[in-house]
């Protein structure tokens, strides 16, 4: 984890990202962990791919191919926001933390944030 | 119907379940383990969803259908089997 002042890259680019506890991470530091967690989920057995997604729903990363991002992302989008006002419907206090839509070939798993969006496509049999 | 009966009251024993809804193809709740407000609420807002779901999945690929969908809240995790003709809700606490 990022120390900010006492980590190695402190004295160059300052550029920084405010984590939720208001204590700051250089933004060389977070992406570092970002790829690294990334490339952790991919390694995993049975994953076939995976997203992710800006707030604008354009994918800012992905490990397949542009027609099925694409087409996935517009898809997971729409259902999101859909999983995400039903819950509200239901309890206006309530908010969607995960979505997994099991079918018969594969799952896909989705993770909702205030600024991103992430899908991991995997093959739950293998 | 004796089955169906003992496989809800397996479901509704189980740590942290809420409530269990079986919903007919129209959208219809036939049986609820909840009061009559929350069933049609939950029957009426999940059936929408469940068709989007399935109709998203068909459309990645039509040779594939949906078996499953997990909704998970800050509050509960909502879980829905769908079948030919019925869908199955069940809504549990998870950290129970």
């Amino acid at each position: 984890m990022c120390d900010y002042q006492k980590c190695k890259h402190w004295g160059g680019n300052q550029d920084y990202t405010s984590t939720r506890n208001k204590r700051k991470t250089h933004l060389c530091c977070d992406m570092a962990e970002v790829e690294d967690t990334l490339k952790r989920i991919q390694g995993y057995n049975g994953v076939i791919g995976s997203i992710v997604v800006n707030a604008e729903g354009i994918p800012i990363r992905t490990t397949l191919d542009n027609s099925t991002t694409v087409q996935y992302v517009g898809l997971l989008h729409q259902l999101t926001m859909k999983a995400r006002s039903t819950i509200r419907d239901i309890d206006p206090q309530n908010d969607l933390t995960f979505l997994r839509i099991r079918s018969k070939k594969h799952e896909i798993m989705v993770a909702p944030d205030k600024e991103f969006l992430m899908i991991v496509i995997q093959s739950p049999t293998e | 119907m004796a089955e169906v009966d003992e496989t809800m009251k397996r479901l509704q024993n189980q740590k942290g379940v809420q409530g269990i809804i079986i919903v007919n193809a129209e959208g219809i709740p036939i049986k609820s383990t909840l009061d009559n407000a929350s069933t049609v609420q939950y029957a009426g807002n999940i059936h929408q969803l469940l068709m989007k779901a399935r109709g998203i999945v068909r459309d990645i690929d039509p040779q594939n259908d949906l078996t499953f969908l997990r909704i998970r809240s800050k509050k509960n995790e909502v879980m829905i089997a769908p079948d030919k003709d019925y869908f199955l809700i069940v809504i549990q606490n998870p950290t129970e």
